[in-house]
Formats: structure tokens, sequence, C-alpha cells
């Protein structure tokens, strides 16, 4: 079963369209990077799904229920955590007293996580919030999502502002929470942290999804092929299915494909390839090369 | 907890205009005291000449209640979504599993709690003063005084709960508001053809019962220009109730 669904899902404003008859599927206990370049459409996808903002069109699910159900997005939203890009909190309040209003929100709330956290994270409860550093602010969401156990986790930039070593306790976290059957949505910019963690990847830019495939399917079928040939090679030969980019430099061809790697491979011996080197590529370079074809 | 919430978003306002409020009208009256204490009379003809006296701080603690309670009820009814969006912490409030609806009635309940607060703990003051002052307090016409400015103000709160879910400015959106009070006030205590019905402040102010000769408040309470005023301000405030709802994030 998907936790999150959408069909079609369209997003304008005026004349821009921020996010373009967007299907995507986040599978359940699953870990989904969503990335893609500011301004994309990720956190428009985002407060779509949590009824911040309404579609232009298109429909979409979360957790079963349609997003437009305005009754029941209620108790959809007890059942999912979301941390914003900029680590909302009412600075008026103390760390404690954040704590304890979340808490009366949410009837699976873990007094035992929360003050795990708390002391993990050395945030003092009785600092108000608009003395804390960036990087604390970012822990105390962080608590707040997590300790209310919800199914769905949807994290928006979740380590921005974290130091190395949360950084490392919130990747750990994530995938720990995985394990127990949590869904995990996050968009990122930190692509290291993304193969680090993550099962599946989305990347969207400028409202279109371009990529949404497993990381392993990535990792195995996307693929870099330079090619050296004694004359300029027509780059126009390889234009086949699953070629995203093709680059000429003279008498040299590359060529990067997201799958049938070894046609283009049998095209440029076909061509009296001089040399042929197929190197695996990393979700960076997908990622770079996806959104530079875009 | 969201009116914990909306109390501590809207304390420091509430507070530092219950504090101006009741430290304005303490000084009114206690001057009032000094230049209305009947001299040169004994006896009964005293006794009648000070509750004259009284009826007549009354009226006047009223009006000048009138003007800086609209004025104190205008603030408070500033904030909420709109402000948080400014804020940034819109995307937390309504990520809650809490539906807009309750979270502005919340809002709202807190403002008109705090605003019957602002109406009652000033006139409250001025009873004790007047008391320790030898004066002769009337519960009854404090009341009446007080029904009249809740009654016929709140829709001055309505009014800026409008204002503050459709304007996003922290300064634009009181001034709207304060404009379009002070406009209002204005067509409405001079145009004749609408003055007897529309004139908040008169109402307000109690002018429209007061009787010179007795320094009362008389005859009984209007209740239908309460209910009409009332009315007015529940229509502001299911307004931006709707507006609310159907704003994006």
């Amino acid at each position: 079963m998907d936790v999150i669904q959408t069909h079609l899902l369209t997003k304008s404003y005026r004349d821009e369209e921020a996010v373009r008859a967007l299907n995507l599927s986040v599978g359940q206990g699953r870990i989904t990077a969503f990335i893609g370049r500011n301004g994309a459409g990720k956190s428009t996808t985002i407060k779509m799904l949590l009824g911040m903002v309404r579609p232009t069109a298109g429909e979409a699910t979360i957790l079963g229920t349609p997003i437009s159900d305005a009754e029941r997005s209620c108790e959809v939203r007890r059942r999912v955590a979301y941390v914003a890009e900029n680590k909302p909190l009412y600075r008026y309040m103390t760390v404690g007293q954040m704590i304890r209003f979340a808490r009366s929100f949410y009837g699976d709330w873990s007094a035992e996580i929360a003050r795990k956290l708390l002391r993990e994270y050395q945030l003092p409860a009785d600092r108000k919030i608009k003395s804390l550093s960036k990087g604390m602010r970012t822990k105390l969401a962080l608590l707040l999502a997590l300790a209310r156990r919800p199914e769905l986790l949807i994290l928006d930039e979740p380590s921005e502002g974290l130091d190395p070593v949360g950084i490392e306790h919130l990747l750990q976290t994530l995938v720990a929470r995985s394990a127990e059957g949590v869904s995990v949505f996050f968009s990122s910019h930190q692509i290291a942290e993304v193969e680090r963690i993550a099962d599946h990847v989305c990347i969207l830019d400028k409202g279109c999804l371009l990529v949404d495939t497993s990381l392993d399917d990535l990792r195995q079928s996307y693929r870099r092929i330079d090619l050296a040939f004694s004359s300029a090679p027509i780059g126009e030969e390889f234009r086949i299915a699953g070629v995203e980019r093709i680059q000429t430099d003279g008498r040299h061809l590359r060529v990067f494909a997201s799958r049938n790697a070894d046609i283009v491979v049998e095209r440029a011996r076909d061509l009296n390839a001089i040399s042929v080197e197929v190197s695996p590529v990393g979700l960076r370079d997908v990622f770079l090369e996806t959104v530079k074809e875009n | 907890m969201l009116w914990y919430k909306a109390w501590l978003e809207t304390r420091s306002r509430f507070l530092a205009s219950l504090c101006g409020i009741t430290a304005i009208v303490v000084l009114l009256v206690h001057h009032l005291e000094d230049v209305m204490r009947p001299v040169g009379l004994s006896g009964a003809r005293y006794f009648v000449a000070l509750r004259r006296s009284t009826g007549d701080i009354f009226n006047s603690g009223q009006h000048l209640l009138v003007a800086i309670w609209m004025l104190a009820v205008i603030l408070l009814g500033m904030g909420g979504l709109i402000r948080e969006r400014a804020a940034g912490t819109s995307s937390l409030t309504l990520a809650l599993p809490v539906s807009r609806r309750r979270l502005v009635w919340v809002q709202i309940a807190v403002g008109v709690l705090e605003s019957i607060g602002l109406g009652v703990i000033p006139w409250i003051a001025i009873l004790i003063t007047l008391g320790v002052g030898g004066f002769p307090v009337s519960f009854s016409q404090a009341v009446f005084y007080l029904a009249l400015l809740i009654s016929g103000g709140l829709i001055y709160f309505a009014l800026a709960m409008l204002t503050s879910s459709l304007i996003e400015g922290e300064y634009t959106a009181p001034a709207v508001a304060f404009g379009v009070a002070i406009l209002s006030a204005m067509v409405c205590g001079t145009v004749n053809a609408i003055r007897p019905y529309a004139d908040l402040w008169r109402f307000m102010g109690g002018d429209n019962h007061f009787s010179d000769g007795a320094s009362l408040l008389r005859g009984p309470f209007p209740w239908l220009g309460a209910f009409a005023a009332l009315s007015v301000a529940a229509l502001l405030l299911l307004t931006s109730v709707a507006v609310i709802q159907r704003r994006e994030f």
C-alpha cells in the first residue's frame, strides 16, 4: 500500500505552474527522498498533501484519505508528523511549554521518546524558543515529530541547521523508525544523506517528476558511457530509449543513460568506437544530469 | 491547549491595554471627584448632589472608556493565522490535527473574553475609586454602561479580526482597521438619515439614554440595538472564519 499517492496533481500560481501533473507514489515503511532544486515544487507538493494549499487540478491521497476531504484531514494530520523547512516553532513558548502544547493533540504521544530526545539533544526545557540556536530549534522540531509516533513522517530539509553529530543521529533515527514500519518522506539537498538512507528517490524539477525509482535500481541501471572515435561522431546515432543526455567534444562522446546502456555500447562498437568506457554513476550525477537536461 | 496558545499570543497586548485603560480611567475619575464634589451643601441636598456627580462621573468615564477600549480591542483582534504566516509558524499550526474553523473560533473566544475583561475591570476600578472617595456607587448604572460598551463595541473587535484575516502586514492590518472604525464612526455620526440607528459611539456612550436632569441612564436596556450590533459583529466574525478557511498558506 502507498502512504502517499498523487495523480496528475497540479498547482498553478497565476501563469506559473509550481507543480505539473505529478504522479507520485510513496510506499509504506520506506524512506523516500524528494530532491530537487530550490523552487522545484517540493514544498508546494507537501503543502498540498497536508491541505495547506489547494491543488489546481489532479488528486491525491495520504494514508488512503483524499486530500480534498477536509472533514477527515484532521484525522490524517493526527497520524502524520510534518516538519517544515524553516522548523517553525512558537517563539514565545519555552521548550517545555512547546512539548506540552504538542503532546495535548496526540493520543499516541510517547513521553519516553520525548524525554530521551530531550536528554540526547540537550534541550533546556525552561529556555524560550526565541533564544535557541537554529540547530536546537531543528532538534526540538524533530523531537516533536518523533515523539508523536506517527505512521508517516514528512520532513522538509530535516538536517538543515544540524551539526554533523546531529545529522548522524537524525539519519540513524530515521532508519530505525523506518525499520519499525514508519514511512518517511523527506526532501533534501544533501545528496550524500539521501544516498545513505533512502530506499526510493524522486527527483522533481520545475514542477515535473523526472525520476521516480528505487536507489538500488538507480545504481544498477544508470550509466555514464564515454566513447572515443577516429572521427567526429554523430550524437543522434545514440538517441535511443533510456538515453538522457549526449555530449560531444570533438571525437569524444559522452552518453548518460538511465537504461539500455548495453545497447549504447553495442551501437558504439557497430560504429567502430576506439574506446568504450562504462561507469556507474552516483545519485549526485543522476540528479545533476537530469536537472541539466530538463 | 489552543486556548493557552491564544492567551500566550495576546496576553502582553491584553495586560498592557488593561493596565493602561485602568490607570487612565482611575486618574480621570479621581480628578473628576475633586472637580465635581459638591461644596456648600449639607444633609440630604449634599447627598442628592453627590449622587448626581456620580452619574456625571460615570458618564464621563464611559465616554473616555469607549474611545480607548475601541483602540485596545482592535489591537486584540490582530494576529491569527495570517500573522503566523508572516512569522513562519502557520505551517506548524495548520499541521495540528485541528480544523481551521476551530483555530479561528478559539482565537475569537479568547479575544472576546479579553475584550469583556477590558470593560469589566476598568469599571470595577471606577466603582472602587468612587467608593474610596466617598461617592455613592450604583451597580445597576455601571452594569448598564458596561453592557452598552460590550454589546456595541464588539463590532470593533470583529472588524479587527476580519481585517487581520484579509491583510497580512503587521502594521497595515491595524491601520486599516482603525481607519475603517474612525471613518464609519464619522459617517454614522454625521449622516442624519442613519445616525439614530447606526451611531455606535452614541450607543456605547449611553447618550441615547442619558438624562441630563438626573445624570442617570434611563429607560429599558436597548435589547434590539444590542442584538443588531452583536449580529453585525457575528457576521463579521463568520466572514473572517470563512476567509481563513479558504486561504492558502
